[in-house]
């Protein structure tokens, strides 16, 4: 009876952190699907979104939830100056994104991951922070589940479920929808792709920062300038664990990731647990190169 | 494309190196301690130039090679009392045994999936040597060679010879032809009857080797291993932004980048710690987003008679 309340109570937290991970690739996710580019300063970007929360819980008591909602907002503006610093120049006026641009846009946000972790050593201190933010626990039968945790789970596949809605039923969803299909034809019915590609860039962010607030929930001493480094590898595989541009993909990637990396923490050290779970990468690739399922 | 004769670049180049040979001689000892960086960063640039440069892969994990490299001068220093240059060997060695597994599996995977698989290894890379106790976990290890300055800098100087010579040999060459026919259509390559395959895992194999070269020099330069230091992905910036600010693929733009690289950010060192890669990653951003082929790409296409000269 212990036995099955630790496994059941290590499967259950290990599907909250796979939710915690599915909302930090999803943004990564949506771009990667959608525009076709890899934002390798992914994580920094996690990274933005997790101090945002820290410093409005500092200056303005909001707690991580309420900050999720800042951080969103500001992703948008985030991610519209990302769009037309990064990608525009490499996007425009091609029906599908060549080679060359690739490299471009990889070797570019690579510069920008570690400008930016290197400028938030300077800005933030390497100092580890965290936010103090404890709404209590809530009884399950024998197992205690902390509420942040619960509320961050919750928040998670609403995020991820209204994108899913928000591209298959509205207009404009749609047209990013065709816009990640094929570029000519969405022109061709009168979307304009700098919009629309602009569009999908900046919710991709607004996710992304969100994501990295929710995940100070589960990080209570953990925020500092290199997060970036654990979030992001750990975002690259659960996109192609789930297959990048399938949106409930980054739930059933991230359930997956979470739940391994917390089996195998009952087993072997945390780093090479993270490493197991970051090497997942190479088989998935080579042999499910569309995501685990079809 | 002339095969034969070689031109004013290689004697250029050739002339430099002589210059460096006895330049330890003539300037007092901080100088050469400059050098010394100056060609252990050559060093890796040159190493991964051989596949990012030549073939359009990016390779964000390479400071995996220079890691194993570190380590094994640092673990058969430590343990077996091995002598460094042995160690760099061995470090040599490994670079290229890892570069050739890893490379193996990862150079089937095309653009953004070849990189992020470098990122990932690269990361897992560190997370495995912190939980191995025999290569001193997150201690790491430290080792008491000694204060060598000529022999550092005669076997980092032996190490940037090599990987220039093996560069024009490889860009002069048949191999040459091949390796810039994948550059710009993989597909097409393969179907002339291009080796893609072979050629990708030879140049992956030559850069796991000299980056793990450089990365021993690195550990008994510092005379110690530490495994965030070793695997920064910082390192990989730094080689990146070499290559791309000099010229990606070409036999000058390593040493020139490196040059350019280094010596600001060396100035940088001592008088404001920390900013340094802040501005190596605003410039990489700005350069690979506005002039994606360098120095000695941009100098070629604007200059006719540089066209001749620089290659």
């Amino acid at each position: 009876m212990v036995a099955l309340a630790v496994i059941l109570s290590d499967l259950l937290f290990g599907i909250m952190l796979g939710c915690v991970f599915a909302v930090v690739a999803h943004g990564l996710n949506l771009i990667w699907g959608v525009v076709k580019v890899v934002n390798i300063a992914h994580g920094e970007f996690i990274m933005l979104g997790a101090y945002g929360a820290y410093f409005l819980n500092v200056f303005g008591g909001f707690n991580p939830l309420l900050s999720a909602v800042v951080d969103g907002a500001l992703g948008i503006f985030v991610g519209y100056a990302f769009y037309f610093s990064f990608l525009h120049r490499e996007l425009r006026g091609k029906e599908r994104i060549t080679l060359r641009s690739e490299m471009v846009t990889l070797v570019s946000t690579f510069g920008l991951s570690l400008f930016m972790s290197n400028l938030a050593v300077v800005a933030f201190t390497g100092d580890f922070v965290g936010i103090n933010w404890s709404p209590g626990t809530v009884a399950l039968g024998f197992l205690e589940l902390p509420l942040g945790a619960l509320y961050v789970t919750i928040l998670a596949v609403l995020i991820i479920s209204t994108s899913v809605v928000f591209l298959d039923r509205t207009y404009i969803g749609n047209a990013i929808k065709a816009y990640s299909q094929d570029i000519t034809a969405t022109q061709l019915v009168g979307a304009n792709p700098t919009k629309v590609a602009s569009l999908a860039t900046a919710l991709g962010f607004s996710i992304t920062m969100a994501g990295g607030a929710l995940l100070t929930v589960w990080i209570p001493t953990g925020i500092n300038p290199y997060m970036g480094a654990l979030y992001a590898p750990i975002s690259f595989v659960i996109v192609v664990l789930g297959g990048p541009g399938k949106m409930l993909g980054s739930l059933l990637g991230g359930l997956t990731l979470g739940v391994v990396i917390d089996v195998l923490q009952a087993f072997v050290p945390v780093s090479l647990a993270y490493a197991v779970a970051f090497l997942l990468l190479i088989p998935v690739l080579l042999f499910r190169p569309e995501g685990i399922v079809k | 494309m002339r095969i034969a004769g070689l031109g004013v670049t290689f004697f250029g180049l050739l002339a430099l190196m002589l210059l460096l040979l006895i330049l330890p001689f003539a300037f007092p000892f901080s100088t050469s301690v400059i050098l010394i960086n100056l060609l252990f960063y050559t060093a890796l640039a040159y190493s991964i130039n051989f596949i990012t440069g030549m073939t359009g892969y990016v390779s964000f994990g390479h400071v995996v090679f220079l890691g194993i490299g570190a380590y094994a001068l640092g673990a058969s220093a430590d343990v077996y009392g091995l002598d460094p240059v042995l160690g760099v060997l061995l470090g040599a060695a490994l670079g290229l045994v890892f570069a050739l597994m890893i490379g193996l599996v990862t150079l089937r995977f095309r653009g953004v999936y070849f990189a992020i698989s470098t990122v990932v290894i690269a990361l897992a890379a560190l997370n495995i040597v912190l939980e191995l106790p025999q290569l001193g976990g997150s201690q790491g290890i430290i080792l008491n060679l000694g204060f060598q300055p000529y022999s550092w800098y005669y076997t980092i100087w032996g190490i940037v010879l090599f990987e220039m010579l093996i560069t024009y040999y490889i860009n002069r060459g048949k191999l040459g032809l091949g390796i810039r026919a994948i550059k710009s259509d993989e597909d097409a390559a393969r179907s002339v009857g291009v080796n893609v395959s072979a050629l990708k895992l030879y140049l992956f194999g030559l850069s796991g080797l000299f980056a793990g070269a450089g990365g021993a020099v690195f550990a008994w330069t510092t005379s110690g291993v530490f495994p965030y230091e070793t695997f920064s992905l910082n390192f990989s910036l730094q080689m990146l932004a070499m290559i791309i600010i000099g010229g990606v693929g070409t036999a000058l733009g390593p040493i020139l980048g490196a040059v350019v690289v280094y010596l600001p950010s060396y100035y940088f060192l001592t008088v404001a710690i920390g900013t340094q890669l802040i501005i190596i990653g605003f410039a990489v951003v700005v350069i690979a987003l506005f002039i994606p082929e360098g120095i000695v790409g941009t100098l070629k296409r604007r200059s006719a008679s540089l066209r001749e000269l620089l290659e």
